[in-house]
């Protein structure tokens, strides 16, 4: 068709590539210097220096990683969910979503400073690490989540053994998710790549059966990252819900990182004609979509914690929001500040379309992604304390740590977003994705 | 309607008109004569196709549907009316001692304001939807016309009403004949 044949000279090379290499030097950089602030956190933690300690460095580093980690998570949520759908819109916007997942095995990496200083200190932040805590009932009974097929209580004298067991079952599915997440990442940018190549259709359709079992191997390795690494900070609390919040915040934040990709490249004139309004206004919707869900799923958690009133469940919930907590207003922040406010802006639909609109929205989403994390961890560190000078001392190293992980994966995308061409050019869907309009 | 000529057309037998009906033999035609007929400055009129034809609200200059706007303020009334109701009952008028919570807890209320919210915009948007189309309505004087069953098959129609401001029997047949209409007839209300 001739309008085929016309939109296709959009994706003349000028339009759809950055020039190899550029801006890598700065993207390295920033690599080096995050990485480098993040462990100087924990080196602070671990000398004490300036009064911080261990647990709240090895905390606020937590916060960091894993909030990057759910970005990327949502990069590959929406790789495996355009394959899956046969979504022909999103062609253009796939290529950008393949490169966040790909920071997945570096994200992992940066999982592991939390996970060695964890075990080697038995426990300072996941106390159910440590020792002194294996007389707890509640940590007994669920002992062989952590611990088999060692066990924390003598089989004969059912007295909880001396001295500090290694947590072998968590330990494997640590690896087990990185095993997942690198193989799922690099098959599907590879494949992508491959078809950039040799135009080949049938990659596309190994794409897609492989999105078919990673969707179901995403979503256990994200549920019980989630329960490993963020929830097993209260070692006491347990909701099956809890996954289902990181995701939400994973889509969401996933999304809003993309958007600012996108919003970047469209200002140094890339992607004219490829990555239009009209994909801004899905881009949007999706962000929106995402508000909403992690506003039921949160607040559903909350509401049936809150009317059951088991003790071990409302701990949580109580310890950061009865009047006069430390952490209530953060609570209420996150009600308006992820919830109300991006749901409200995002009704209209010229900030969707708008690039410096949904931009600016998106860097908002960003730090109340980051608050959110910061709520499900952070409250941890002087649990049972309530004293606000304690709670706000060293916030400034929260933001560095935070900051610091964040600007890791900034770097990364710097470096590896000019490394192949913007749009998978020869995608089955690129034409679809061209002419893609929203007839409403 | 404020664009309503306020005259009444009538054939030689004496009945009042509806309008033009001309009659298109491709989409790109209808397209085209679309865009001429919203030129000429016409808003009471409208286009019948097989099947949608994507651009075409562009090409007819139909402004945005106002509905979400309608729903939007509903469902804020519907949410905030459900949870004033709940908030009147259960911790004003009727105060019962539910699971050890105090009366007025707001998280009680929550899922019913949120049903109250979806159950009125998803029936604003229904009933809007049909009030902002004109329907339900049992007949329409097009009905009357043979040619326009070819409408659901393979022919595209443009209508313009003789209650349009700018109707006028001679030039709005020319008008539509310069579009390339292929068959062009009156039809009576």
């Amino acid at each position: 068709m001739t309008t085929a044949a016309a939109s296709r000279t959009r994706l003349a090379t000028d339009n759809i590539s950055l020039s190899y290499g550029a801006g890598r030097s700065t993207g390295l950089g920033l690599m080096g210097l995050g990485l480098l602030a993040g462990l100087a956190v924990l080196g602070m933690g671990f000398s004490g220096a300036m009064g911080l300690t261990l647990k709240h460095a090895v905390a606020v580093y937590l916060i960091g990683a894993m909030g990057v980690l759910a970005m990327s998570l949502g990069g590959l949520f929406y790789v495996m969910a355009f394959h899956l759908t046969n979504a022909g819109w999103s062609a253009t916007i796939r290529r950008q979503a393949e490169n966040l997942a790909s920071f997945l095995p570096f994200a992992w990496l940066l999982m592991l400073p939390v996970l060695g200083v964890e075990i080697a200190t038995h426990g300072t932040l996941y106390l159910w690490l440590n020792p002194d805590y294996y007389t707890d009932h509640a940590l007994q009974n669920k002992a062989a989540f952590f611990y088999a097929p060692l066990s924390i209580v003598d089989h004969d004298t059912h007295e909880p053994v001396k001295g500090a067991v290694f947590p072998a079952f968590f330990v494997i599915r640590a690896v087990c998710y990185g095993l997942i997440w690198t193989y799922l990442s690099r098959r599907l940018c590879r494949l992508s790549r491959e078809q950039d190549v040799k135009a080949n259709a049938s990659l596309a359709a190994k794409a897609r059966f492989t999105s078919a079992w990673g969707m179901l191997a995403f979503a256990l390795s994200t549920a019980f990252a989630s329960f490993d690494w963020l929830m097993s900070v209260d070692f006491k609390f347990f909701s099956t819900m809890w996954p289902v919040w990181y995701f939400a915040g994973s889509a969401f934040s996933g999304m809003s990182l993309l958007v600012l990709v996108f919003a970047r490249l469209k200002s140094m004139g890339k992607l004219e004609g490829v990555v239009t309004p009209e994909h801004f206004h899905d881009k949007g919707k999706l962000i929106f979509s995402f508000t909403v869900f992690w506003a039921y799923i949160s607040f559903s958690q909350y509401f049936l914690i809150w009317y059951s009133n088991i003790p071990e469940e409302t701990a949580f919930f109580h310890y950061r929001s009865f009047v006069g907590s430390a952490w209530r207003g953060l609570g209420i922040f996150l009600m308006i500040g992820h919830f109300i406010a991006p749901f409200l802006i995002g009704l209209f639909r010229p900030v969707k379309k708008s690039p410096l609109a949904l931009g600016l929205l998106a860097v908002w989403c960003l730090f109340v992604h980051f608050a959110d994390i910061y709520f499900m961890v952070r409250p941890m560190v002087e649990a049972g304390s309530n004293h606000p000078v304690a709670i706000l001392s060293h916030l400034w190293v929260d933001v560095v740590a935070i900051v610091g992980l964040f600007a890791v994966l900034v770097g990364y995308l710097i470096v590896k977003v000019p490394a192949s061409s913007l749009v998978p050019v020869n995608d089955p869907y690129m034409d679809e994705a061209l002419e893609h309009r929203n007839y409403v | 309607m404020s664009t309503s000529s306020g005259r009444v057309y009538v054939t030689e037998a004496g009945e009042p008109i509806h309008g033009i009906l001309a009659e298109f033999g491709s989409p790109a035609d209808l397209y085209h004569a679309a865009e001429k007929v919203r030129d000429a400055g016409y808003s009471r009129w409208d286009t019948h196709t097989p099947f949608p034809i994507h651009g075409l609200e562009d090409a007819m200059g139909m402004p945005r549907t106002k509905l979400p706007v309608l729903v939007a303020v509903v469902a804020l009334t519907g949410a905030g009316l459900g949870f004033l109701m709940q908030y009147w009952m259960s911790g004003v008028d009727y105060p019962l001692v539910v699971q050890g919570k105090p009366y007025d807890s707001w998280q009680a209320f929550i899922p019913i304001t949120f049903e109250l919210g979806i159950l009125s915009a998803a029936f604003t948007a229904l009933i809007g939807m049909l009030a902002l189309n004109g329907l339900p309505r049992h007949h329409h004087p097009l009905f009357k016309k043979d040619r326009f069953l070819s409408g659901s098959d393979d022919k595209f129609f443009v209508c313009i009403e003789a209650g349009d401001g700018k109707f006028d029997p001679d030039r709005t047949r020319a008008l539509l004949e310069h579009a390339g209409a292929t068959s062009i007839e009156l039809v009576e209300e």
